[in-house]
């Protein structure tokens, strides 16, 4: 204080109090300036995307499917505000059901193909990393009303990365598509949405499979197929019932007392279990292993499932095994390998169909002892 | 009027350094607001539920729960709030530390134990005892909920409201201030699925309990037919090798104590007077809460100790009344024995195997050799509790307040 009083000393000591005066400004100014938070400028987003419609529209790929939402009026919603999750077919896809141009939606049931083509649509934003990572079968309402089911395999064991999704046993091709209004996935299939239909019925409505119908109900496991217990069937067509000596003539000659039901036509259905083909795939991926094995109902016999991408087309097929028992020496009665991939996975609303390509049992493999 | 001036400088300086001090002083002010339990009491949350994702089990709901402490419901009895929310609460992990120290590691919402990886006031130091894996709740009746929850990261009332209804438990426990509990979801019987909640109050910190003895004690708490039940039914597991069929309901336990636990052998050197010593019996019990009693061994019993850090490793064979390892019938490898003998070795941090033939679990050593003041790594006497529950086997460890590490 006395160097301060001292009027000749006062110069540097009224400098030195500018200098941390400016100094005491400055902080003050990095203060507020740290505190200063200006909205970043980010870029706009390109107001060129299309909506959903327009882009599906627009692209060569999906035409078959852009009629479709032209045919059930779709359109209009899809270009709206959204948000949508479209899983979209390709037009191969398509072409797997048999439809090939867009007059062939002409001679569908407009209301069905509606409810088809809603199904394959979601009233929300769902892009691949909202799935939960490793989901099984987490369902989400679709916009015609009904869930579909959602398999993704995100990560294995040991903890590497996987990346796979599957709807309703669908493998999805491309994924988080973006478009103005939602996201848009593509579909190696279409999806099977059979609502309120049970197995039993989309049996019955399927001529190719009568011979298969006829043996179960012969057999007295026809009924069973109504009720509201879970099945996942492997459906033989009447052509791969011939290949193991089965037709309807040579039904209609067999004695039911000298058989063994269970085995002869049961060992197509597998009880409480809905089974897409792609579990299988995304089990052994996640959990390297995706096999299921069984014994057939009432039976000694042992089943072996399992499926995943088949070479050489790396699409989903499925096989099954039958043995004699459960060790690896019981004598196997028959391996088939089903690749159909666009005739599996009927969802009906008491579980699901699949398309075999042959027969497992042939008459006397069933004979009573 | 220079004398003027000056002064005059000299406050303007002043206000301005007392209004940057002030300044200053408003940015660093933070209001903390401390939450406080009276009367808490301390406890601590397994999900014993356990399973494998697997093609056969996809459609079995997955026991992945959100716990609800005096929950508030709407009309239609959905929870809206709680006092206490336990999140995510997934199957327990084979071993409970005695720190919560998976947080420090995990990058997941996943929560192995209650409080575990939550935030909230934890249990003190009892009798010695850190009671930082205990959760303060407050003491008398409370009621509590145990709701399915999606495994995903959305927390529970977020979710979308048909999701918020599906409780698996909804009961009413009755806590006694300071005192501490262990609360177990179980599955009771195997062949119906019924579950329950099992409630023990732990006695380990009212125990005069020596520091150079670890003590443990053993609990079956699998379900009612489990180990009875079609192997095709079990989940596999290959880690837990004999323990994936379960044990019988009545069990002996035998202890024997290796020297080594960098050798990896089930046939290395056990310590002279540890080598299949009886050490305890037990039961299967998922309705009484009563504390099994704890059976000790000396952590200085190896020769090689010295007093600061013995790598002692220990193996408990659980043999059927009538069986021990002086007339174990079965190969050493044999991991399908019927539930007659099942098998854990406790060694280093319970994820190496052995490297030969060999059938048991594996779990982290009992004994905690960490570093504590100038040694590195120091052997610290523990209190564990052994629980077997179907094809599995858990270890919960609890440690005393030991001294920090000097660098």
């Amino acid at each position: 204080m006395k160097k301060l009083n001292n009027v000749k000393h006062n110069k540097p000591v009224l400098q030195m109090g500018k200098m941390l005066f400016a100094m005491a400004m400055a902080l003050q100014l990095l203060f507020v300036a740290g505190c200063k938070h200006d909205d970043l400028s980010v870029a706009l987003p390109n107001e060129n995307i299309r909506p959903a419609a327009d882009f599906v529209k627009n692209n060569y790929e999906m035409r078959l499917f852009y009629a479709a939402l032209q045919k059930t009026g779709y359109t209009e919603q899809l270009n709206g505000a959204g948000p949508f999750t479209v899983f979209a077919p390709t037009d191969e896809a398509f072409n797997r059901l048999g439809i090939y141009s867009t007059t062939d939606f002409d001679k569908m049931n407009v209301d069905s193909l509606k409810k088809i083509i809603g199904y394959h649509i979601l009233p929300r934003k769902l892009m691949v990393n909202d799935m939960p990572s490793n989901g099984i079968d987490v369902r989400y309402a679709t916009l015609t009303g009904p869930e579909l089911y959602l398999s993704r395999a995100a990560f294995n064991p040991n903890g590497g990365v996987e990346n796979e999704l599957y709807i309703d046993g669908v493998e999805v091709i491309r994924k988080d598509v973006v478009v103005a209004n939602g996201i848009l996935h593509l579909m190696d299939n279409v999806l099977k949405p059979n609502f309120n239909k049970t197995v039993q019925q989309w049996l019955a409505e399927h001529a190719d499979y009568s011979v298969f119908v006829k043996g179960l109900k012969k057999f007295n496991l026809w009924d069973q197929l109504a009720t509201g217990t879970t099945f996942t069937i492997f459906a033989p067509n009447n052509k791969a019932l011939e290949d193991v000596g089965i037709t309807e003539a040579s039904l209609n000659a067999l004695e039911t007392g000298k058989y063994i039901g269970d085995r002869l036509f049961g060992a197509y259905i597998l009880y409480d279990r809905h089974f897409f083909i792609s579990d299988s795939q995304v089990f052994s991926l996640i959990n390297n292993n995706g096999a299921y094995n069984y014994f057939l109902k009432n039976d000694t016999h042992y089943m072996n499932f399992g499926g995943g991408k088949l070479y050489p087309e790396f699409k989903l097929g499925y096989s099954l095994t039958l043995r004699s028992g459960t060790t690896i020496s019981d004598i196997i009665l028959n391996s088939v390998t089903s690749n159909l991939t666009a005739k599996n996975d009927n969802l009906c609303s008491n579980g699901i169909v699949h398309h075999l390509i042959s027969g497992l049992v042939t008459p006397e493999q069933a004979l009573k002892k | 009027m220079k004398n003027e001036r000056i002064l005059k400088t000299e406050l303007t300086r002043l206000s301005w350094l007392f209004a940057t001090c002030l300044l200053l002083l408003n940015s660093g002010c933070v209001k903390v607001e401390y939450s406080k339990i009276d009367d808490p009491a301390y406890l601590r949350v397994f999900n014993n539920l356990n399973y494998v994702q697997t093609l056969g089990s996809k459609d079995n709901k997955v026991p992945f729960f959100c716990m609800l402490i005096n929950p508030v419901l709407d009309g239609n009895g959905m929870p809206t709030s709680a006092e206490i929310v336990g999140d995510f609460l997934d199957q327990r992990d084979a071993y409970a530390p005695p720190y919560p120290s998976h947080i420090g590691t995990s990058t997941s919402v996943n929560n192995p134990e209650y409080p575990g990886k939550e935030n909230v006031l934890v249990g003190p130091i009892l009798n010695g005892f850190d009671l930082s894996s205990w959760a303060q709740v407050p003491s008398g009746k409370m009621r509590i909920m145990f709701a399915y929850r999606p495994k995903n990261t959305v927390p529970f009332f977020q979710l979308e409201n048909q999701q918020k209804k599906d409780i698996l438990i909804d009961t009413v426990l009755n806590l006694t201030s300071k005192e501490v509990y262990t609360l177990h979801v179980l599955q009771k019987d195997f062949v119906t699925k019924r579950t329950g909640l099992l409630l023990r109050q732990e006695v380990f910190q009212k125990l005069p309990l020596s520091d150079s003895l670890t003590y443990v004690n053993f609990y079956n708490m699998s379900a009612k037919g489990y180990w009875e039940a079609d192997k095709s039914l079990k989940a596999e597991d290959y880690l837990m090798a004999s323990f994936q069929g379960g044990m019988k309901d009545e069990m002996n336990v035998f202890l024997s104590l290796y020297e080594d636990q960098s050798i990896l052998n089930a046939k290395a050197a056990t310590i002279p007077g540890f080598k299949g010593k009886y050490l305890a019996n037990v039961k299967l019990n998922t309705a009484t809460s009563d504390v099994s009693p704890y059976v000790s061994f000396p952590i200085w019993a190896s020769n090689t100790g010295n007093g600061i850090t013995t790598s002692m490793w220990q193996r408990f064979d659980f043999f059927v009344p009538g069986m021990d390892i002086s007339n174990n019938p079965f190969y050493e490898a044999s991991t399908d024995n019927g539930g007659n003998w099942v098998s854990v070795n406790c060694l280093q941090n319970g994820k190496v195997r052995m490297t030969g033939n060999d059938n048991a679990a594996i779990l982290p050593n009992l004994l905690v050799n960490i570093h504590s003041g100038v040694n590195n790594p120091k052997t610290f006497a523990t209190v564990n509790t052994i629980e077997v529950v179907n094809g599995r086997v858990y270890l919960t460890t609890v440690q005393r307040k030991y001294a920090p590490p000097i660098y």
